[in-house]
């Protein structure tokens, strides 16, 4: 295999990613690209932006051997990158952090995002709060209901929230609303996209920041292993944890990678999220990729437990590497991670966010037994207290007050 | 080949109404479009509804979701279109859409439905750097791929975007989603001028142009060639607690006071 390269300089990962949004835009985000490109031979921004990894979010992260669940497991030997343990708890500050270094370079005031389960608001917030920039978040009215606790979160770090009413009121409809906002006011704002989706240069702007997961995984797994893993796992919603996972390793061809999408009530039922499992490529928010629609071309409305993982498209570097086969990808239903969100809060005392619950159901469910003798990273990308409500309605259990 | 109306627009004072299909329902909708037909405007922009419309205002996005509640087909969009032909005269018809739609439907198919219907298509998120296959194919049936150029839009770009640019230049007169609230005569003239230096098609300004005063202003202030009305169309439906007969009436008296 030739050195994986991806995207082209237009931000086509094969014939996914793009370009796709109106004139309004496009010149912001050739601009965009332009900043981006200068800022990453800038030395001074990359000091910058490692201080603060180191020192405000506590990164490295730890690799953890997750000893009790792979002897439940009865297979490989199971390390959790926890990223969850970052500040914000999740890995959507890394991104945060590289994306509003570049908004002060590019001389921007004003912040908008979007956010599904309400992690990346969070993260932008306080990226916002310790920049002193204006911070206003778009998050489905819907997400607003069951995300209380990172609503209050947002609030307290002094940002706005605007709710959205549109559509399913979920993160697909927030990523529209944001996107209009950013036409309104393109002079003074900058948009931090919390996924490798959306249109070129985002996708692959916030897998680099986010591929400091990966680079770290792949020296601390070379330290305690003495080898590359054989699996890598993670959650797929619009794909950043997984792509920040995935990068580094893409060109060892020994290391089999897995994506994990949410399927709600089940792939084939019409209340999933697993895109790349039910969808067919197409146009949302500005790329050419996987996404839920229609005979029409109508893009249908995600169904998941996770907010997180709650929307009907995919990042186009994850379309590319399901096609070109080297990262498989699988769905698991809302039950069987709700089963798996309790089978590591016991086992290993980590209560884990329902993002990565499903990367977890689906190494419980498909290594059980199988695989002895070999090593496994999970990314373990957020932590389940902004999920402690949701988790208790489902399993029946009453955490009012 | 057949005549594309786009070509023999007038010179001055053009006037372009949008409209979603299907909005508020089909049936209600052929309705509608007769009511402006009837008016004979220079052109008729016929938006087909999209459940993401990134790039329009709350209004639109209303109306597209109104007419995709009853399972709106692309199909039967263009079927209203091409039953509309039949009265066009010398109003030119353009579509207005996102990609998605087109290429879910087939380009090849797509245009098979408009051929000779249709005169120019806007692809919203089409941007000049993805255009070539079907601004190609569009071409070889006679129907023009319009240009949208925003305040953002630097010259240097402008040149390359507008290069045999064909039936009209539609120049988003806000830095904002179709609907919103300010003009700025003077950056509005300032921007078509630099067009007008690059390009002899006619620019019209859209976005934002709510009533027959702005109409006015622009055709006074400006050197724009004439104006697209869009939100102000649909808005009025809600204005009239979506009443249709009403309605009706509200618009044949809205595009009356329009058309200057």
């Amino acid at each position: 295999m030739k050195k994986y390269k991806q995207p082209s300089t237009v931000g086509r990962f094969g014939k996914f990613g793009g370009m796709y949004v109106s004139e309004t835009l496009m010149p912001l985000l050739i601009n965009l690209d332009k900043s981006y490109k200068k800022i990453q031979k800038d030395k001074k921004f990359k000091k910058e932006l490692n201080d603060l990894f180191k020192n405000y979010v506590g990164r490295p992260s730890s690799l953890h051997f997750a000893k009790n669940l792979s002897k439940y497991i009865n297979g490989p030997k199971v390390y959790f990158k926890r990223d969850e343990l970052n500040h914000t708890g999740a890995h959507k500050i890394n991104n945060c952090l590289g994306q509003i270094l570049l908004a002060k370079k590019m001389g921007k005031t004003r912040i908008i995002a979007e956010t599904g389960a309400g992690q990346h608001g969070v993260a932008t917030a306080t990226v916002c709060a310790l920049f002193g920039l204006p911070c206003y978040i778009y998050m489905g009215s819907k997400d607003i209901e069951r995300q209380k606790p990172n609503v209050f979160r947002m609030k307290l770090l002094g940002a706005t929230i605007i709710p959205v009413e549109s559509g399913s009121k979920s993160l697909k409809d927030a990523m529209n609303e944001a996107l209009r906002d950013w036409i309104k006011n393109v002079r003074d704002t900058f948009y931090i996209i919390g996924s490798t989706a959306g249109p070129h240069p985002y996708p692959k702007m916030v897998r680099d920041f986010q591929s400091v997961i990966g680079r770290e995984a792949r020296e601390q797994i070379l330290k305690v292993e003495k080898k590359l893993p054989d699996y890598l796992i993670a959650c797929v919603g619009g794909g950043s944890n997984a792509m920040g996972l995935f990068y580094p390793f893409l060109n060892d061809k020994k290391v089999k990678i897995i994506g994990v999408e949410a399927a709600g009530r089940g792939a084939k039922t019409e209340e999933t999220a697993a895109t790349m499992t039910s969808g067919t490529p197409g146009i949302l928010h500005g790329s050419y990729s996987y996404v839920l629609q229609d005979n029409d071309g109508q893009i249908k409305e995600a169904h998941s437990i996770s907010a997180g993982l709650d929307y009907p498209g995919v990042g186009p570097e994850h379309s590319y590497l399901k096609d070109i086969k080297r990262v498989k990808y699988f769905g698991i239903t809302d039950k069987e991670a709700l089963e798996a969100f309790q089978t590591c809060s016991k086992l290993e005392g980590i209560i884990p966010a329902l993002e990565p619950s499903h990367a977890l159901a689906y190494l419980i469910k498909a290594f059980k037994n199988k695989h002895k003798n070999k090593v496994v990273i999970l990314n373990l990308c957020g932590r389940g207290d902004k999920d402690l409500f949701t988790a208790a309605k489902a399993i029946g259990f009453d955490a009012d007050e | 080949m057949q005549m594309n109306n786009l070509d023999s627009l007038p010179k001055k004072k053009i006037l372009s109404l949008f409209m979603t299909c299907g909005f508020p329902t089909l049936n209600q909708s052929k309705k509608v479009f007769n009511e402006m037909l009837s008016h004979q405007p220079d052109i008729i922009e016929f938006g087909l509804p999209f459940s993401d419309p990134m790039a329009d205002g709350p209004v639109i996005q209303e109306a597209n979701k109104l007419a995709l509640r009853s399972k709106l087909s692309t199909q039967q969009s263009l079927n209203l279109i091409k039953e509309l032909s039949k009265s066009k005269n010398n109003t030119s018809f353009v579509i207005m859409c996102y990609l998605n739609t087109v290429r879910k439907f087939g380009l090849i198919k797509f245009i098979k439905n408009i051929k000779s219907i249709v005169d120019g298509i806007i692809i919203v998120d089409l941007p000049f750097e993805e255009e070539d296959e079907i601004k190609k194919s569009l071409s070889k049936n006679n129907i023009h791929l319009i240009k949208l150029i925003s305040p953002m839009t630097d010259k240097k770009r402008s040149q390359k975007l507008l290069k045999n640019s064909k039936g009209f230049i539609y120049y988003i007169s806000a830095t904002g989603i179709t609907g919103s609230n300010k003009l700025d005569y003077k950056e509005i003239n300032k921007n078509v001028k630099s067009i007008k230096r690059i390009s002899s098609v006619p620019v019209l300004v859209g976005f934002g142009i709510k009533s027959k005063k702005d109409v006015i202003d622009i055709s006074k202030k400006t050197n724009a060639d004439g104006v697209i009305i869009g939100s102000a169309l649909i808005q009025k439906y809600f204005d009239i607690k979506m009443d249709f007969n009403k309605y009706l009436k509200s618009l044949k008296k809205f595009i009356q006071e329009v058309k200057i």
